[in-house]
């Protein structure tokens, strides 16, 4: 009987960490296929292509745990990605115009800051749902973008945003190390500081944090604020990547932030929104979808493929969380 | 139908006929190359990667493909995993500004890039439609249909953007500098990359509202034809008989609209993405052997005046016969 319960557990445990196995398992495939996917290279071309995506992650992580993971009515902020296209259509147009780039940057940061404060008191004050209330900011976010950017591609080749893409330091791309310290501070400040922790315990009971004494609003509006804040980073990473404000990045990027940040739940433990799983989640989104480029995959089924692979990992996931 | 117009569609199907590299002893055996398309959506982008994929195939070489999914930042960064990958050369399919300085890197680890519809300092050689006369050609057609006056609106998301669309409105405007009673209404309409003839049909929408009945004669498309899908729906939609809609590229899709009884759609361009595609990845071969190339190669191109034209060009063009 005791037996038959530990081979029990044992079976369960291995159904959690099936999400993991079958991402190893076909990033191990792929390596055996594509050529050059295990070299140091390709790790950097991993790590800068997921870049933009890691810092909206990052953002994004952090609404959700001061919001309570409920996809449906809980923390989520899918107006990110557009306040990202917003910075950066504004930076790229006003640099076309011939201001300086810390102007720029300045007004771009109001801006950015503007939809923050927006959401936040759209979802704290008159308690909107976080799921609408910032799609609803989505759409009009990008609509202001099409207004300063009149739907067109702007080029950039300020240098201090090529630096973002093209400069080194010790071997390792700015970029990177940029986004690294940033997600590292961000990490520190959500769960290593009292501000911190206070906003994880909002987020994990909303009713006990009150009756602790918290102001739940206060972080919740300040988790919508640091959101902002990621998305005006990942503006200028947008820049350095394209050369320039290109139309319709704000939807890709959108797919991808939700699906690496609700992927990375399905890798921790306890199935929760972390942000450690939610940039695991967009480098290993952006390595398989690189190695099934480069294993010279038909194109017309790489979008089956990755969707597949993304249900079965969260399905997996689900089932393991209900047997629990 | 015109004599020159017959003209140009006797030289196309004598192209066909006898396809260029029919004599040509090239080969790409061996070779890896790689195809970089924005998106696989749309009739053109879809035809110009097939036209280059399958002729790389029977060359003897290998494809690594790789789709930008009609977003032109993913379509850019597929170049970084063709320069991972130590292709043997590039074929990039249309894309923006934000490629440029992926072709360098390519150029600068001595892959050759050879692009489609994207004339670049980096690339070997570019093959493209000849854009200059679609411009003009589109341009003539559009003011005789209305006849030499009028208001016109135009969808201009991308002549600062793309060097082709710069040459094909360019040059329509050109045209129009002659024809003073032409009007364009300003601001310029911009459309969706992706998307674009469901953003199409809501501006449009929008645009009819703005100028009633008698205060519009035409709607062109700057530099392609999927909003002029959009375009034409709203058209219908509004029970707008009074505007016409002229735009470039002609697929299938878009000849079918122009064959209806009483269509609004009565101008285009055909191009032929598959032969610009194939013809991409002939180059690619010729380089290979030794060849050295021209900056642009141009294809031939299909004007399309009205409902008969639209018809003809669609047989000529190999889609079918309508009737």
């Amino acid at each position: 009987m005791q037996a038959e319960a530990q081979g029990r557990r044992i079976v369960l445990e291995i159904f959690g960490f099936l999400p993991v196995i079958i991402f190893v398992a076909v990033l191990i495939y792929i390596s055996f296929n594509a050529p050059n996917f295990l070299t140091l290279r390709n790790l950097e071309l991993v790590l800068m292509q997921s870049l933009p995506v890691v810092l909206v992650c990052a953002g994004l992580a952090a609404v959700v745990m001061a919001g309570g993971d409920d996809v449906v009515s809980g923390g989520i902020d899918l107006s990110i990605p557009a306040t990202a296209v917003l910075a950066a259509g504004i930076t790229a147009q006003m640099l076309s115009l011939g201001y300086p780039l810390a102007l720029c940057a300045a007004v771009a940061f109001a801006a950015s800051m503007i939809v923050g404060g927006l959401n936040a008191v759209l979802v704290t004050r008159i308690q909107m749902t976080p799921l609408l209330t910032t799609l609803a900011m989505f759409v009009a976010v990008v609509g202001v973008n099409n207004v300063v950017t009149a739907s067109r591609r702007i080029n950039v080749d300020h240098p201090w945003i090529t630096v973002l893409r093209a400069q080194e330091v010790g071997g390792v791309p700015l970029g990177i190390l940029v986004v690294a310290l940033l997600v590292a501070v961000i990490f520190f400040a959500l769960h290593q500081t009292r501000w911190g922790l206070n906003l994880q315990a909002v987020g994990g009971s909303r009713d006990a944090a009150e009756i602790s004494g918290l102001n739940v609003n206060r972080f919740i509006a300040q988790s919508f604020i640091l959101a902002a804040f990621s998305g005006f980073v990942c503006g200028f990473f947008i820049l350095a990547r394209g050369s320039g404000s290109s139309p319709g990045v704000e939807d890709n990027l959108m797919l991808e932030m939700v699906l690496a940040t609700f992927l990375g739940a399905a890798f921790s433990p306890r199935r929760v929104v972390t942000m450690w799983g939610a940039i695991l989640g967009a480098i290993l989104v952006a390595a398989i979808s690189i190695g099934f480029k480069s294993m010279g995959v038909n194109v017309f089924w790489t979008g089956l493929i990755k969707g597949s692979l993304i249900v079965l990992v969260v399905a997996f996931s689900a089932i393991s969380q209900r047997v629990r | 139908m015109t004599n020159f117009g017959k003209a140009i569609i006797a030289s196309v199907v004598v192209s066909f006929a006898a396809p260029a590299w029919a004599d040509e002893h090239v080969s790409l055996e061996g070779k890896t190359i790689g195809v970089a398309v924005v998106g696989t959506q749309h009739f053109w982008d879809r035809e110009a990667f097939n036209g280059a994929t399958s002729t790389i195939e029977e060359l003897g070489g290998t494809v690594v493909p790789v789709d930008g999914g009609r977003d032109n930042q993913v379509h850019a960064d597929n170049h970084d995993i063709l320069l991972n990958n130590e292709v043997d050369a590039v074929i990039s399919i249309l894309g923006d500004g934000a490629v440029e300085p992926k072709f360098e890197a390519l150029k600068g680890a001595g892959i050759p890039v050879f692009t489609v519809d994207h004339p670049s300092p980096h690339a070997v050689n570019n093959t493209t439609s000849d854009n200059y006369y679609m411009g003009t050609t589109i341009g003539r057609y559009m003011a005789d249909a209305i006849g030499g006056e009028g208001k016109v609106a135009v969808f201009n998301a991308f002549e600062g953007a793309l060097r082709i669309c710069g040459i094909r409105t360019g040059l329509w405007k050109y045209v129009l500098q002659d024809y003073p009673g032409i009007e364009i209404i300003q601001p310029e309409l911009a459309e969706e990359f992706a998307n674009a003839p469901e953003n199409a049909r809501i501006q449009t929408l929008d645009l009819l509202s703005q100028y009633p009945e008698g205060e519009l004669d035409a709607i062109h498309v700057g530099c392609w034809d999927q909003p002029a899908i959009g375009v034409v729906q709203a058209l219908e939609e509004a029970g707008r008989t009074d505007v016409l809609v002229t735009a470039l590229d002609g697929g299938p899709d878009t000849l079918e609209i122009m064959a209806e009884d009483g269509s609004p759609f009565v101008a285009n361009v055909a191009q032929q993405p598959n032969l610009i595609g194939s013809t991409a990845a002939m180059n690619v071969a010729r380089h290979f052997a030794g060849e050295t190339l021209l900056p642009q190669t141009y294809v031939e191109v299909v004007p399309v005046n009205g409902q008969a034209e639209a018809k003809a060009a669609y047989e000529q063009l190999g889609y079918g016969t309508l009737e």
